[in-house]
């Protein structure tokens, strides 16, 4: 592994501060899950690492009926996961959290890191961008507040600034006529990357759809929404049809490279076929 | 010796229990010291620079900037190291190895072989002193297909060896009259059959660490299968004797023999703890068990077969083509039991066979669990299986009609002993109620409509011992000390599997005292007597044999000292759970301790004896029944259940038995379903070295597995009549994954992995 240098944080200031001033090469060190792995393959040059597990006030998960779920920077992805609330009322985001890597992953890994890295397969953003979550920014001159689907620029990218640090994610709160789901197509049952990520979130009011997300992950440079899909979709009772089309349609919309873990086509097909299974998982909620 | 006598009928006290594994305690609290957990004063750190072009010659390397790095003590390159060929696989009793390896070569053959080795204080060190070596090829044009390379003006991989990139010469094999057999046969099939690059992925990275000492000795720690050939290749390349090279490996974490190579860097470690005159140590990142490492030779296989309508296999005429990689390693071996392990499984009087291995410009192929068989039974079976759907019959009566019997002539050139085939497949039938298994309703559950289930078989036999490839010989000597206990020395490699157990339990079971009171000594050649190494699934059968009879000696010179002190013949006395006795009066006892220890004018005796069997060969066999579930819509194929029916004679320890048949359908699945390595066909580049891309099926993967052991067909060559189970379990799962396939949505596959992208284009062809 190559050698860094490793520097504590006692407050955000003080991490905000150190980012700016180590240089090019820092990086804000949470659960170490993604940054410490391309450490050690030389997927990443760093040479600094701030480490911003004791600042406090960073691990709180609190969760109201008007603003919805909030849980800090530092909160684990296995903490969440393990929430009777989680469990309850966001069975995408519990779908999400249980498929990360394994249980000792989920242990040390967050949620914020996960979408921090940016990468177009990871699972916790897909259901997190279908329901509307946003990110909590501090810098040393102001607080910002981003919906995180718009958030990412691309594979590994963010409209993070030099300095700027998550502080926490909000998800909206989970109505009584919502339906969610995540679905991860992978090869194994854990230790898994995603070939394909899909998410949806929908309402449903008389009998029909009235409001749905469905965000894609691992096809294309950032997790995707489907919106022509979506439009498809609200306002029908989502008949069988309907979704046979608009997973269709879900197809065209994205983008998915080949690589060794699958084909471009494949991706697409998958995409197809994901999209069709979660809307019917979520409805599964009124059934 | 062989053993030819009968099997001895007898009620056990040790064999056939699970008793407690030696090592288990040290190894659930951490204690067990593995290779890399040595730390020697002093010590460096070597890393290899590896190669990033696929076939080159080497124009400059200057290293004079890594030289000049704070903390680089050495750095080597082909200017600097002997120039020795020496074998990759060191089998010096084999006729069947290669030598075409340098230590360091001024030509390159594959992507990632080591041009270079820096050793520094830190292992950081060293890795970023790597990236200051600039190394100028000039790129050859290179060769990533079997058939590539064997085209008449193909690139010359090497200067040695038959030529044509042939890593030996055709091996081949005639039985009986093909043409004949053809005539007569009422119907062929023919077709052709692939196998992936799939890797064992062991725990335990490749590590070694050596230390000179004033006398010139090498001391040489390393994670190797095969402790004496190291010592022996590196003897004989660094132009040593014996005496002053000393091998030593504790706790292994696998290698299912993959380890039992010489690898590169194990040289240049050496050399550059001699350079340095400190010790150093070499362990392999991840990513370099893959491209450093050795994977299962990929596999390009021609069958075609004639039968008879009532199912009689009348013709067999096959062709293999083992891709071998950049070097020989194991290949000509896996050549050769690879394409003569098609002579037998299903017996056919009239058989063709020719095997080929051929150099490629990729990572070296090496010895793997199951070893060349894997890849010829995927073919036989398969296309046994296609045999009776054309027939309109059972595949599993079918296979029962046509697997080997007792007599039939083996691979290896005589008659199986101990045949166990009929019985595991009849077993299977019976306990899966097969026939209405086969007949059940295949109307897919309404509620998942994607979902198709298919039931398949597969069958499978391989040898304990590399009979006759290498003629081999276990070893033993087993000494009584004077409180009664026991020491076994060995020379069986560790490498997870609770050999050392089964050993213990062997000499306890014999010499009649408790499986507590022995110990095992191992992994110090300059210690314990010479083995040839931890593979061909044949330690318990041939190093069990030698310490059977080690203990035999010894327990007859123990009861020879206890009819002196109690005065009475030898012949009369019986030796049970440490406990010397008048058979006649069984009030009339000592203990082994007593009888060994001094007593007044006596002193403690010293008892030692060796055992030493040179045995043949014996065959174990397998058939697996399994149960898949395949996502129509996604391709995705999950295995739920498997049924392996074993035969392995005499089991001496029911749950390490168990474990390794659980381990081999885990391994095979993956390789069945998940698991290759790929090597980018135009560069030559990896492109999944490392666990993220690289996918073994994981504990939650894995389906119930109700492991059937019988113990119908001991072979006398064992003790007691056990034969060996390390390989077999990995060989009859792909197939039967294949056929379940097959039933459950009607398409055959000829080749593994079988990908969900292959499953969807296997549909949508279909369906078109
Ligand atoms: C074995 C294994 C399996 C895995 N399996 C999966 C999987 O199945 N699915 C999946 O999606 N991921 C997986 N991962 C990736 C990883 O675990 C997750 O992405 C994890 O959520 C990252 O969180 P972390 O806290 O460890 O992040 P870190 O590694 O600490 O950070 C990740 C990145 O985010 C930045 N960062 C962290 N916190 C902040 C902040 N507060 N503000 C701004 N930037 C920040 C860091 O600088 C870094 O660039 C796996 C990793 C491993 C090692």
């Amino acid at each position: 592994m190559r050698r860094f240098e490793y520097h504590r944080a006692e407050t955000l200031e003080h991490a905000s501060r150190l980012l700016a001033e180590l240089g090019e090469d820092t990086f804000l060190f949470n659960g170490g899950t993604d940054l410490l792995v391309e450490i050690r393959e030389r997927l990443r040059r760093v040479r600094h690492v701030v480490d911003i597990k004791q600042i406090p006030g960073l691990s709180d998960i609190t969760y109201d009926e008007t603003r919805g779920l909030t849980f800090g920077a530092l909160v684990t992805v296995g903490r969440l996961e393990r929430l009777a609330l989680v469990r309850q009322r966001y069975p995408n985001l519990r779908a999400a959290f249980a498929s990360l890597g394994s249980i000792q992953v989920r242990n040390r890994a967050t949620v914020v890191g996960n979408v921090c890295r940016a990468s177009p397969s990871a699972d916790t953003i897909p259901p997190l961008i279908a329901d509307g979550a946003f990110v909590h920014i501090y810098s040393r001159t102001n607080m910002r507040v981003v919906p995180l689907a718009e958030f990412f620029t691309g594979p590994g990218k963010s409209v993070l600034a030099k300095g700027e640090i998550v502080t926490g994610i909000t998800v909206p709160p989970a109505l009584d006529n919502s339906g969610k789901a995540y679905l991860k197509h992978g090869r194994r049952k854990a230790m898994e990357l995603s070939t394909v990520g899909v998410a949806v979130s929908l309402t449903m009011e008389d009998g029909l759809c009235n409001d749905i997300r469905i965000a894609l992950g691992a096809v294309g440079a950032t997790v995707l929404r489907a919106p022509e899909a979506e439009a498809m979709l609200r306002g029908t009772a989502l008949d069988a049809a309907t979704i046979k089309n608009a997973a269709n349609k879900a197809m065209e919309e994205c983008t998915p490279i080949s690589n060794v873990r699958a084909s471009a086509d494949y991706r697409r097909d998958m995409v197809g076929v994901l999209t069709g299974r979660a809307i019917k998982q979520a409805l599964e909620a009124f059934a | 010796m062989n053993i030819n006598t009968p099997i001895e009928e007898r009620e056990f006290k040790i064999v056939g229990k699970s008793v407690r594994r030696d090592d288990v305690l040290e190894k659930v609290t951490g204690e067990a010291e593995y290779t890399g957990d040595v730390k020697l004063a002093g010590m460096l750190y070597g890393k290899t620079k590896r190669a990033t072009v696929a076939h080159a010659r080497i124009k400059s390397i200057d290293v004079s900037k890594a030289l000049a790095y704070p903390g680089v003590k050495a750095v080597l390159t082909h200017e600097n190291v002997p120039r020795v060929l020496h074998y990759g696989s060191p089998h010096p009793r084999s006729a069947s190895c290669t030598k075409d390896q340098y230590i360091l070569d001024d030509k390159v053959r594959f992507w990632g072989e080591g041009v270079a080795a820096v050793a520094a204080i830190s292992e950081e060190i060293a890795d970023e002193a790597l990236d200051l070596i600039e190394v100028e090829y000039e790129p050859l044009p290179a060769v990533f297909e079997p058939e590539d390379a064997a085209q008449p003006g193909a690139p010359l991989i090497h200067e040695v060896g038959p030529g044509g990139n042939l890593v030996l010469d055709p091996v081949r094999v005639n039985r009986g009259n093909v043409e004949a057999g053809f005539a007569e046969a009422d119907f062929v099939l023919e077709g052709t059959f692939s196998g992936g690059r799939p890797h064992p992925a062991y725990m335990e990275p490749n590590v070694c660490i050596a230390d000179w000492d004033g006398s010139n000795k090498l001391t040489f720690w390393t994670s190797t299968q095969s402790s004496f050939m190291v010592r022996g290749i590196l003897a004989e390349v660094l132009g040593l004797p014996l005496t002053k090279v000393r091998v030593l490996v504790d706790h292994m974490g696998g290698g299912f023999g993959a380890k039992q190579d010489c690898f590169q860097h194990e040289f240049l470690c050496a050399l550059l703890a001699k350079e340095t005159r400190r010790p150093v140590k070499m362990e392999f990142t991840r990513h370099e068990t893959f491209i450093a490492g050795r994977a299962r030779h990929p596999c390009k296989i021609w069958l075609k077969q004639g039968f008879k309508n009532d199912g009689t296999l009348v013709a067999r005429d096959m062709k293999l083509v083992y891709d071998s990689g950049a070097y020989g390693s194991h290949g000509p071996g896996v050549t050769i039991v690879g394409t003569t392990a098609a002579t037998s499984l299903y017996r056919c009087e009239n058989v063709r066979l020719e095997g080929r291995c051929v150099y490629t410009n990729t990572p070296i192929n090496g010895a793997f669990r199951g070893y060349g068989v894997v890849q010829s039974y995927y073919a036989l079976d398969i296309q046994m299986d296609e045999a009776a759907e054309r027939l309109g019959m059972d595949p599993a009566e079918l296979k029962l009609k046509n697997v080997v019997r007792e007599g039939d002539i083996a691979p290896s050139g005589h008659p199986i002993l101990g045949h166990g085939l009929e019985i595991c497949l009849q077993h299977g039938i019976d306990v899966l109620d097969w026939k209405t298994l086969r007949n059940r309703d295949r109307t897919p559950d309404p509620r998942q409509p994607h979902i198709r289930i298919g039931w398949g078989v597969g069958c499978e036999m391989h040898g304990s011992s590399a009979y006759p490839g290498i003629k081999e010989q276990g070893n033993a000597t087993v000494k009584v000390n004077e409180d009664g206990t026991v020491t076994l020395l060995t020379g069986a490699a560790g490498l997870g599997t609770g050999a050392h157990t089964a050993l213990a339990q062997i000499v306890a079971e014999e010499l009649g005292v408790r499986f507590e009171d022995v110990g095992v000594i191992h992994g110090d050649t300059d210690v314990v007597p010479w083995d040839i190494g931890a593979f061909a699934s044949h330690t318990t059968y041939l190093v069990g044999t030698a310490a059977k009879m080690a203990a035999t000696k010894v327990r007859a010179a123990v009861l020879e000292r206890a009819a002196i002190k109690l005065q009475v013949s030898s012949a009369d006395l019986d030796l049970s759970e440490g406990t010397i006795f008048l058979k006649s009066d069984a009030g009339r006892f000592m203990t082994v301790a007593e009888a060994m220890g001094p007593s007044r004018g006596i002193p403690a005796a010293n008892i030692v004896a060796n055992g030493t069997y040179e045995p043949t060969k014996s065959y174990s066999f397998a058939a697996h029944f399994t149960e898949v579930h395949v996502d129509t819509e996604t391709g995705i194929v999950e295995v739920k259940r498997v049924i392996p029916v074993h035969d392995i004679g005499r089991v001496i320890h029911p749950i390490a038995a168990q474990g390794q048949i659980e381990g081999g359908i885990q391994q095979g699945i993956g390789h069945t379903l998940t698991e290759d390595y790929v090597i980018d066909k135009k560069t030559g580049r990896s492109l999944n070295a490392g666990l993220v891309d690289y996918k073994m099926p994981l504990s939650m993967d894995m389906p119930d597995i109700e492991t059937i052991i019988l113990e119908a067909a001991p072979d006398p060559g064992g003790p007691w009549g056990a034969k060996g189970v390390g390989e077999d379990p990995i060989i009859a799962i792909g197939p039967a994954i294949a056929n379940a396939i097959h039933d459950a949505i009607g398409v055959r596959f000829h080749h593994y992995p079988i990908t969900p992208e292959d499953i969807l284009k296997a549909l949508r062809e279909k369906g078109a």
